[in-house]
């Protein structure tokens, strides 16, 4: 049986494919990880992830342009699926109601959705 | 530009799968050059290396069969091997206690071979350099190596011989009294060498320029440990003067101090220049052999071809013309290869700057010993695991119904054996860490296992040779437990397990190892024991040796008639040689009816009291006396050898004399002594003549000292000592240590063949053991059955052992005619030897049934008295 709940991990490798646009491939992921988490991971855990994201149907890929700081070979650029999505949502649905739940916050939280 | 280490690169595409290699690859490469805009190329790198693994991913790699946990197999084997090593502690005790002693002892004698065999290999020339050696046969004499050469030979041969690079005389000083200032010392080792010492052997300065070192007169070298006798530091050494009687010595350099492993031992290089520029003629000086000569030779030169040349040498520089090849009756010459000075000069004489010369020979029995034990050791394996195949039968047979094939069983068993034999290596490293420093006591050596930790490659020699042994060991009980039909075994056929043909051959194996050993020991002790106490024909025990000098030869008179009233003394004399070696040989002459005759027997000078002293037994004639004027220089006891030689009939009377007295003023014969063993019993006794020459001035003095506290003797003449000399110390040894590392080689050859018997014993006996108790549970029911029908204990003590006597039996028939050959050869070395007798072989195989009955009657008398019964009652 596939997995089809998000690891916080994979929640956020997610996003940040949403974010990248047709700029998400594994070594820009890894990089903008970094820069907005401030910590550091290695392009392989990211590319595992990747991979793991896809086989769940989260993710879809193609191989896109080659450049020549890459040696000439070409990169697979990453595309969130429409299932990927609803996973997303469903992950952030799911938190907001449970901080709506949590009486010290209740109400007091604007999320704006 | 730099670019991403190709290595990991290749590295990576070679593990990752071919699909991800492309964008993996590019995705790096971009990485590794975002990463060198702010950070060091090698930064870059190492952080590249950090994501090539962290792509050792279970999605990226090849061959990544997900759902196979491929070491389970192995796991559930270890559980196994380990859970069969805790429900058979006994056997599983026997087998690893007898490979672990049998490596521990290969172990041990590798050390001591490789610690033997690195002698002189710190040289770099090491092999062109050759020492120059002289085989002497003189009239009346035997012919016989030495390691001397003349001072003329070197100079000489590097002149007329292209070949010759390099010459370089090592001469011995003995002792010599140094002294800075305040500060003086006798210091032992000091030589003349050649300023070409320090080019052709490796040994290096602390300080100082080893090409010009020792250039001038009057120069020296001290090594490090002498040099700090006399000075604070080294720095203040360097440089300095020291003085040696009335000269002083310039010092050019330090030497570091020599390393054990070195066949010449020294304090001190005097400067030969300081010789040969007040005396140039000694760069060509023949006649007489003092010193040792090495040569260096050109790379590819043929030691043979350059030996072959030196009868010519010989004759050009000694005869009287080219015609006169007489020299060659007497002097040849030979090259020793360096690396054979330590181990290859047992026989050659004179060699007196040899140290810790060992018998080579002595080195292949070691080695063979070694193999020995490891091979019974083995053998207890090989038998143990067979002879308990019936309790895995069913392992087998539930492994191979369930699918298991034979290779995968195969490996099991091997593994299980691999894996004990890794268990005893490790197990006899720490054994050996113990019992080395004790071995080292035994046999007087500085070996270390630290040896293995600084040259990690002798490591994996030794555990080649364990991996190896756990394999070969393993090989056969594999092969046997794997070939069970296992049809067979589940229906509950029994194999016919216990009758092996193989496994008693190896029985007979052992056993006859262990006999040769323990005969070969009996004989050799027996040879040591004999040589210990064979009547040499003198005293020499109770005798202390004391150097002299000049002022202790004036004073000597006076000293020993203060000695002399001591009442710890027994008597008092000197000599120019210490017994225990051959005597120095020259001319001797006698003048009978036929004309006047020549040889050249050993020589000796000596005191009025000598023979008293030594108790040395006069056969013929009369002892020196100072009665007589002439026993000054004129009158000669010789030995019964030497008259036999000489073919003199009535020998007292007879005119003699040194070889370069004139024919008509010579002295004459006094007395004839019996043939004492002067030389060590490796020689035959040699002929041998005696004088007085209280002017020659004598090397030693030998005090005979009474009663039993030798200590307090000694102090009294000390005492004695220090009132009338100055300038000379007080340095003793008694006569029978000496004697002692005359026989060290052999002494130690035989701790160890002892030691390692005894272990070889043990083992074979832990073996012997093991088998006698699973034979003896394997007959349990015919033993029960014996006994309802009447048998008796000793019937059935009988019937369980007749087996393995037969087998000792047998291996005695084997062993004893191939250890008798052994060792006739190995008594070839001594000229006075023991006689191989045959009752010793009989107490060896003796020894060996007792030992054996004794092991297996634990076993088969528990058996014979146990209550039928027990044994039948499942039935």
């Amino acid at each position: 049986m596939i997995e089809t709940k998000l690891g916080d991990f994979e929640e956020v490798i997610l996003l940040l494919v949403g974010i990248l646009g047709t700029e998400a491939y594994a070594f820009k992921i890894a990089e903008e990880f970094e820069t907005q988490t401030e910590r550091s991971v290695s392009i392989g855990a990211v590319h595992s992830t990747l991979t793991r994201l896809g086989d769940k149907g989260f993710l879809e890929s193609k191989m896109g342009d080659a450049s020549a700081e890459r040696g000439g070979r070409r990169k697979r650029i990453y595309e969130i699926t429409a299932s990927g999505k609803r996973a997303l949502e469903n992950s952030r649905d799911f938190k907001v109601s449970l901080w709506n739940q949590f009486p010290a916050f209740a109400n007091k939280l604007n999320f704006n959705i | 530009m730099h670019s991403p280490p190709s290595f990991a690169q290749k590295l990576l595409e070679w593990l990752i799968k071919d699909e991800l290699a492309e964008e993996v690859l590019g995705d790096l490469d971009e990485k590794y050059y975002y990463s060198l805009k702010n950070k060091s190329a090698t930064r870059a790198k190492l952080n590249y290396w950090h994501q090539v693994f962290n792509y050792l991913r279970p999605f990226a790699l090849k061959n990544y069969r997900s759902n196979s946990k491929s070491t389970t197999m192995y796991k559930h084997n270890l559980k196994i091997a380990y859970r069969h090593l805790l429900k058979n502690r006994g056997y599983s005790f026997i087998n690893i206690f007898s490979l672990t002693v049998g490596i521990a002892a290969c172990m041990a004698i590798y050390l001591f071979i490789m610690d033997e065999t690195s002698f002189d290999s710190m040289h770099s020339k090491k092999d062109h350099i050759y020492r120059l050696d002289e085989i002497q046969n003189f009239t009346g004499t035997k012919e016989q190596k030495v390691a001397l050469s003349m001072p003329g030979m070197g100079p000489n041969m590097l002149s007329d011989f292209p070949e010759v690079i390099n010459y370089t005389r090592f001469h011995q000083r003995g002792k010599r009294l140094l002294s800075n200032d305040e500060i003086s010392h006798t210091v032992e080792k000091t030589f003349n060498v050649d300023s070409t010492f320090l080019k052709i052997f490796d040994f290096p300065l602390v300080s100082g320029d080893r090409e010009t070192a020792l250039n001038e007169p009057n120069t020296v070298l001290l090594t490090e440990e002498t040099a700090l006798k006399f000075f604070d530091n080294l720095e203040e050494a360097q440089g300095s003067s020291i003085k040696m009687g009335d000269n002083l010595l310039k010092i050019t350099g330090i030497l570091e101090d020599v390393p054990e492993t070195s066949h010449m031992q020294f304090n001190v290089l005097f400067s030969m220049t300081t010789v040969t520029s007040e005396n140039p003629d000694f760069n060509d000086q023949w006649g007489s052999n003092f010193l040792n000569t090495y040569l260096l030779l050109e790379d590819n030169v043929n030691a043979d071809a350059l030996e072959a040349k030196l009868d010519d040498f010989l004759v050009r520089h000694m005869g009287e013309n080219s015609e006169d090849r007489e020299v060659l009756d007497y002097y040849q010459l030979f090259l020793q290869p360096l690396a054979e000075v330590h181990l290859n000069s047992s026989d050659i004489e004179h060699d007196y700057n040899n140290y810790r010369k060992f018998n080579g020979q002595y080195i292949d029995t070691f080695a063979m010993v070694g193999i020995f034990i490891l091979i019974i050791a083995s053998i207890n394996f090989m038998n143990l695991s067979t002879a308990r195949a019936s309790q895995r039968w069913k392992e087998v047979g539930v492994r191979k119904a369930v699918g298991a094939q034979k290779i995968q069983l195969f490996n099991q068993f091997i593994l299980e054996s691999i894996l004990l034999a890794l268990l005893a290596l490790v197990l006899a490293f720490a054994i050996n860490i113990l019992a080395i420093p004790w071995l080292n006591d035994a046999i007087n050596r500085k070996l270390t296992m630290w040896f293995f930790i600084d040259q990690p490659q002798y490591l994996a020699i030794i555990f080649s040779i364990t991996l190896g042994v756990g394999l070969l060991t393993g090989l056969y009980p594999s092969l046997y437990l794997t070939a069970f039909k296992a049809i067979n075994i589940l229906k509950g056929n029994k194999q016919s397990g216990n009758k092996s043909v193989f496994r008693s051959a190896l029985v007979v194996l052992q056993f006859g190892l262990a006999l040769a050993m323990i005969v070969s020991t009996l004989i050799v002790l027996n040879q040591l024991n004999y040589m210990k106490n064979k009547d040499v024909g003198f005293d020499k025990d109770q005798i202390v040796l004391i150097g002299m000098n000049g002022e202790v030869n004036e004073k000597f008179e006076l000293i020993k008639s203060e000695l002399l009233d001591l009442t710890s003394i027994a008597g008092v004399t000197a000599s120019g040689q210490r017994l225990g070696n051959n005597f120095h040989q020259w001319g001797f002459k006698v003048k009978t009816d036929t004309g006047v005759f020549q040889m050249t027997p050993s020589n000796v000078f000596v005191e009025y009291d000598y023979l008293d002293v030594y108790n040395i037994k006069v056969k013929e004639g009369r002892s020196f006396s100072k009665e007589y004027s002439t026993d000054e220089g004129m009158a000669y006891i010789i030995n019964e050898k030497l008259v036999k030689e000489l073919g003199l009939k009535d020998p007292i009377g007879t005119p003699a004399g040194h070889g370069w007295y004139p024919d008509d003023s010579l002295g004459s014969i006094i007395g004839v002594t019996e043939d004492f063993n002067f030389n060590s019993l490796h020689h035959k006794v040699n002929t041998l003549s005696m004088v007085v020459h209280s002017d020659w001035g004598f090397d030693e003095m030998s005090v005979k000292i009474k009663g039993d506290d030798p200590q307090a003797a000694i102090a009294q003449i000390e005492n004695v000592w220090d009132r009338h000399i100055k300038d000379w110390p007080f340095d003793y040894m008694f006569l029978d240590e000496h004697f002692a590392t005359l026989y060290q080689s052999d002494n130690q050859m035989s701790a160890v063949v002892s030691i390692m018997t005894v272990l070889a014993i043990l083992i074979a006996c832990m073996g012997l053991f093991g088998l006698s108790s699973i034979m003896v549970m394997q007959k349990i029911k015919e033993v029960g059955i014996r006994k309802v029908l009447g048998a008796n204990a000793f019937q059935i003590t009988f019937l369980l052992s007749r087996n393995f006597l037969l087998l000792v039996v047998l291996a005695f028939i084997i062993a004893s005619p191939i250890t008798y050959y052994l060792l006739n050869d190995w008594l070839q070395n001594f000229a006075f030897h023991v006689d191989i007798n045959f009752v010793i072989f009989i107490v060896g195989a003796l020894i060996s049934l007792a030992i054996a009955l004794v092991t297996i009657g634990y076993h088969t008398i528990k058996a014979s008295y146990r209550n039928p019964v027990e044994a039948l009652r499942y039935e």
